[in-house]
């Protein structure tokens, strides 16, 4: 790759090209549809003559000499027989002929409208306004007028039909104008028109009544005068439509003589841009690069798209010129020109409406130019804003508790794939050796390995050991990934910014990636088959980076609400809930195996003694621990009762979601914002491994008996729900009495709707508060919802009592047949289990008429959860692309890449919400975390007042000789 | 009628006088086209208030206290 030197970008300009800059740039004029011989060489002047660049290796550029790969190619020109229109501006030709006289060319507005459009662009311009709204009411103003105020020639509307036709449409004499005069001085008697005679006719019409009766007889057209004044005496319409089409040779010529003042008006700089330009004249060809031909197993070529497209052109624009040249009849031209236009624009764009697509032999449409370009795959989208990515690896993820939130398991077979350059130095010269005589295949290995001379060497079982004594201070090794390294993890969709984080890696066997189960919620994870990316990261300042900004620990807080993302989850919940909703009392042995994964292998005081004489640790104490010995905090937890904490100690409450929880645990949260981001990691690495140890102590499980009730108990369920159905048949008979009252605002109709729905919502209420009666605070399923780790009192009602009213768009289900849900019933038959009402519960089972309501709901759900990504997935591309450039300055502002200000401060606060306490009841004690920071910091009292200024250090005022200094120091000096 | 900018919700707009201006924009190092935007048509602004003035709007913050914007007054 010579003469790849970097080039600045000066300037970009847009506009439109000149058809003699197409031929100054072309290599060579095509005009041949043949593309090789039968020897299989390229015909000059044919698609893929020699000078339009090279794309066998081996060959040299006939234009510049080089080889394939270093020409980039040449692009070639078409001379066309006719000008055909580009179909890109199909919509400003439109404007332009609209808002411009069809005689002079010129601009339809007076000069002062002119200059006042023209003012308005320039404050567009100014105001970073869409120019596009001045320039289209300037062509509003000007299709007004009926005449040019230039050069007074009548103006005719423009009809375009899409794609690339444009009609003149004028309003002439219609053909059978005498028989309509004459019918409608008939007059008409029903409707009260009285008889026109002739003479009645001239007088009104001021015309000889000589003429009338020309006009009559259809001898002599009235001239346009006469025409208006006969049709309001007659109160008739006496124009027909005469649609003459414009071909892109007349348009070219029209655009020609606009003049250069009337375009800035438009928008148009015409130094640049023409409108003439718009139309066609001479067609570039794209280089061979660009359209590659491939050669098939059996030897044949196949040639891509665009050239296909360019031999169509090709050979309807030579059958174009023979037959012009053969004096062929004006129609057969126009067809061909038809033709032509249609080949050139399925060239540049091969989907637009109205046309049918340009389509290869097998049928496949062709893939032209526009449809390289446009789209998720295309060039801009897939090609240039997103690209593949090197040192990145993907594979299934799977729970691992023992590792610490701040890790990654990465398997053996990732981490010797990926690697980290190793600088060799005199101090790590021994451990690079290490390295590359493990070779490429053992673990902690190498891959490669570089010389200072720049040579980079592949180690292999083979050299890796001569390597390795080679190896020396100033060489690169590309070193295996070990433990301890720093890279990158993802899940998609990368909704915010903990989608990615930065981990520590464990290397590990098999194939998947570990994480710890409590960073599933910032990455929205399960491992139902989930797959996540990692990075390898490749230079010291992105590890440094990823170490100081992305690391998991140090998104705890989550920038959306200002509290933790990061905490217990799940079981995690119940078994803390379990350690501590009765305070449980441990022996030794249990308590010491509880804290085993922790840091604390020294148990505290014991609470007290047992009966036996034994101590015993209660779950307060164990779970007191973990937490900072000088913690204070007092709030209502999950169950309902204080939480109250002193000086470390857990004194009374549960601890359950709301004290350790995900989303603004509150003493996640409280030591988060007080002890920082590393001693959360360890309080929420611990509770983690606590929550385990206890929850397995316990023992917990669920099954189909924790949600069976006792027979007595479903009978009185029974009972309550018919005592629904009797209440709501009570409803529905004096509903058909008409003596049922409508509620404010409702029609009796809603009313009795909303009644029925309010009856059968209680009694599932009622039936679930029975089936709940029977269940112990052990439950599990009373334990999960009553912890807030999985499922709600609504989930066991369900399960044990009954499943309820199934609704579709918020109403009982009232679709199906005509006037009813389902065959099964009578028609208008409004009782409850008629519309969808399931008494049952999941325990007892569905009947089949319920289970088909209940599948109607569920399906709403899974709809509209369905529409829901897809749509919020748009928003969010919409969002971003919008807010992508925005950047906060040095000075505090936001502002976009042009200077504009979006904001004067980030926020209009210049605060983070991560920095600031986001609730009003819990307020961050701001001095007691500047106390202890003081107290670490400074060794004695009088260190301490002097960083505090309380007590200024004496200082010789000889070294301060800036009077600004020596003012308002209480210091006295000793001279 | 009701007069909006009488409402507690409605933050203060004042017009910037001509040489406070001229601080505020060589202070951010811009031209007043470069300021956030608000129509003149808009009930918060003052009467006085025409097309190319620039108001200062003071708002309560619950984080810091006051939060001051300033806009340019387009038609
Ligand atoms: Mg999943
Ligand atoms: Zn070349
Ligand atoms: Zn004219």
């Amino acid at each position: 790759m010579q003469n790849s030197t970097p080039k600045d970008i000066g300037s970009i300009n847009f506009g439109l090209m000149e058809p003699e800059e197409y031929r100054e740039m072309s290599a060579t004029k095509i005009i041949t549809a043949d593309t090789y011989d039968d020897d299989g060489f390229p015909i000059d002047m044919g698609l893929m003559d020699p000078r339009l660049g090279v794309i066998d290796p081996g060959l040299e550029c006939k234009t510049c000499g080089k080889h394939s790969g270093s020409c980039n190619g040449h692009f070639g020109h078409i001379e066309l027989a006719a000008p055909v229109i580009h179909v890109g501006f199909t919509k400003l030709i439109r404007r332009l002929l609209r808002g411009t006289c069809r005689e002079c060319s010129r601009l339809l507005l007076t000069e002062d409208e002119r200059g006042e459009f023209y003012d308005q662009i320039d404050d567009s311009r100014k105001l970073g306004r869409d120019l596009n709204d001045v320039t289209k009411a300037a062509i509003r103003q000007a299709r007004k007028k009926d005449r040019c105020p230039h050069c007074g020639e009548i103006q005719y509307d423009i009809d375009h039909e899409k794609p690339t036709t444009y009609y003149e449409v004028q309003q002439v004499l219609a053909s059978e104008y005498s028989q309509r005069i004459a019918g409608a001085m008939q007059g008409d008697e029903e409707a009260g028109i009285e008889r026109t005679t002739p003479d009645e006719l001239a007088e009104k019409t001021e015309i000889d009544i000589g003429r009338v009766n020309e006009i009559l007889s259809g001898s002599f057209r009235p001239r346009e005068g006469q025409r208006k004044a006969i049709e309001k005496a007659l109160d008739i319409d006496l124009t027909e439509e005469d649609t003459n089409k414009l071909m892109p040779s007349d348009i070219r010529d029209w655009f020609e003589a606009i003049p250069d003042e009337d375009m800035e008006v438009l928008g148009i700089n015409p130094e640049r841009s023409r409108p003439e330009w718009m139309i066609l004249t001479v067609l570039p060809v794209p280089p061979v690069t660009a359209r590659p031909s491939i050669t098939l197993d059996n030897g044949q070529r196949s040639e891509d798209d665009l050239t296909h497209k360019l031999v169509d052109i090709i050979r309807i624009n030579q059958r174009f010129m023979e037959n012009r040249e053969a004096g062929a009849p004006q129609l057969i031209i126009e067809d061909l020109w038809e033709l032509l236009q249609y080949h050139v624009t399925t060239f540049m764009d091969n989907e637009i409406s109205g046309t049918p697509p340009a389509r290869h032999r097998s049928g496949r449409p062709l893939k032209t130019l526009s449809q390289r370009l446009k789209g998720k795959e295309g060039r801009f989208r897939g090609s240039l804003s997103g690209k593949r990515v090197n040192f990145s690896a993907r594979t299934v993820i799977s729970p691992d508790p023992t590792l610490s939130l701040n890790e990654v398991g990465v398997p053996d077979r990732v981490a010797s794939e990926m690697t980290q350059t190793m600088n060799v130095t005199e101090r790590n010269v021994d451990e690079a050796r290490r390295y590359v005589s493990n070779g490429p295949e053992a673990h902690p290995g190498a891959n490669y390995v570089r010389r200072p001379d720049g040579r980079r060497l592949k180690v292999t079982e083979k050299n890796c050991e001569q390597l390795a004594e080679k190896v020396d201070a100033g060489w690169e090794v590309n070193r295996h990934l070990v433990d301890g390294d720093i890279v990158i993890f993802n899940r998609q969709p990368s909704l915010h910014r903990m989608s990615i984080m930065a981990h520590e890696v464990v290397v590990m066997p098999y194939k998947t990636f570990r994480l710890n189960t409590v960073v599933c919620p910032p990455y929205n994870a399960d491992f139902d088959g989930d797959e996540m990316n990692m990075h390898a990261l490749q230079n010291e300042e992105a590890r440094a980076e990823a170490r100081v900004l992305m690391r998991v620990q140090e998104q705890i807080l989550s920038p959306r609400f200002g509290e933790n993302i990061i905490g217990a989850i799940q079981d995690h919940i119940s078994g803390m809930y379990l350690l501590t909703h009765d305070n449980p009392r441990f022996n030794e042995t249990q308590a010491l195996d509880l804290l085993r994964a922790t840091r604390i292998d020294e148990l505290p005081e014991p609470s007290g003694v047992d009966d036996e004489g034994e101590p015993f640790w209660t779950g307060y104490d164990v779970f007191s621990e973990l937490l900072p010995d000088d913690l204070n905090l007092e709030f209502t937890g999950t169950v309902g009762d204080d939480v109250v904490i002193e000086n470390g100690q857990l004194l009374e409450g549960t601890v359950a979601e709301d004290e350790v929880g995900e989303f603004g645990g509150e003493i996640v949260d409280t030591i988060t914002k007080v002890y920082g981001n590393t001693r959360a990691r360890i309080f929420v690495n611990e509770v983690s491994t606590l929550a385990m140890r206890a929850i397995m102590h316990f023992g917990f499980s669920i099954g189909i008996d924790d949600e069976t009730i006792p027979e007595e108990a479903q009978a009185r369920i029974d009972e309550t729900i018919e005592d629904a159905d009797d209440r709501v048949e009570e409803l529905i008979e004096a509903y058909e009495r008409g003596e049922l009252e409508s509620l404010p605002g409702r029609t009796v109709d809603e009313t009795l709707e909303m009644k029925i729905m309010q009856t059968l919502s209680r009694a599932r209420d009622n039936a679930g508060n029975i089936a709940d009666e029977h269940f112990d605070d052990d439950n599990p399923a009373v334990v999960m919802a009553e912890s807030g780790a999985r499922g709600s009192m609504l989930n066991l009602t369900q399960m044990a009592g009954a499943v309820g009213q199934q609704a579709v768009r918020g109403e009982r289900i009232n679709r199906g047949y005509e006037d009813r849900t389902l065959s099964h019933y009578k028609p208008n038959d409004l009782s409850a289990e008629a519309h969808g009402f399931v008494e049952n519960s999941y325990t007892s089972g569905l009947t089949p008429r319920e289970f088909f309501f209940h599948a109607m709901g569920g399906r709403e759900g899974l709809v509209d959860t369905a529409v829901r990504t897809s749509k919020s997935g748009y928003l969010q591309r919409r969002l971003i692309n919008a807010l992508s450039e925005l950047e906060t300055q040095y000075d505090g502002t936001v502002r976009d890449t042009s200077d504009t200000i979006v904001q004067f401060e980030f926020g209009e606060d210049g605060t983070s919400p991560v920095k600031v306490s986001s609730g009003d009841d819990n307020e961050i004690d701001v001095e007691q975390i500047a106390d202890q920071v003081l107290d670490s910091e400074f060794a004695s009292e009088e260190e301490r007042a002097e960083f505090l200024g309380t007590k200024a250090e004496p200082t010789n005022l000889s070294e301060y000789a800036d009077d600004r200094l020596v003012e308002g120091t209480e210091v006295t000096s000793d001279d | 009628m009701v007069d909006v900018s009488q409402h507690e919700l409605v933050p203060e707009h004042t017009v910037l006088e001509e040489d406070v201006l001229e601080e505020v924009l060589s202070e951010y190092d811009i031209d007043r086209t470069d300021l956030p935007k608000i129509k003149r048509n808009d009930s918060a602004l003052p009467d006085e208030a025409a097309v190319g003035d620039v108001v200062k709007i003071v708002r309560n913050s619950r984080t810091t206290d006051q939060a001051v914007v300033y806009r340019l007054v387009v038609e």
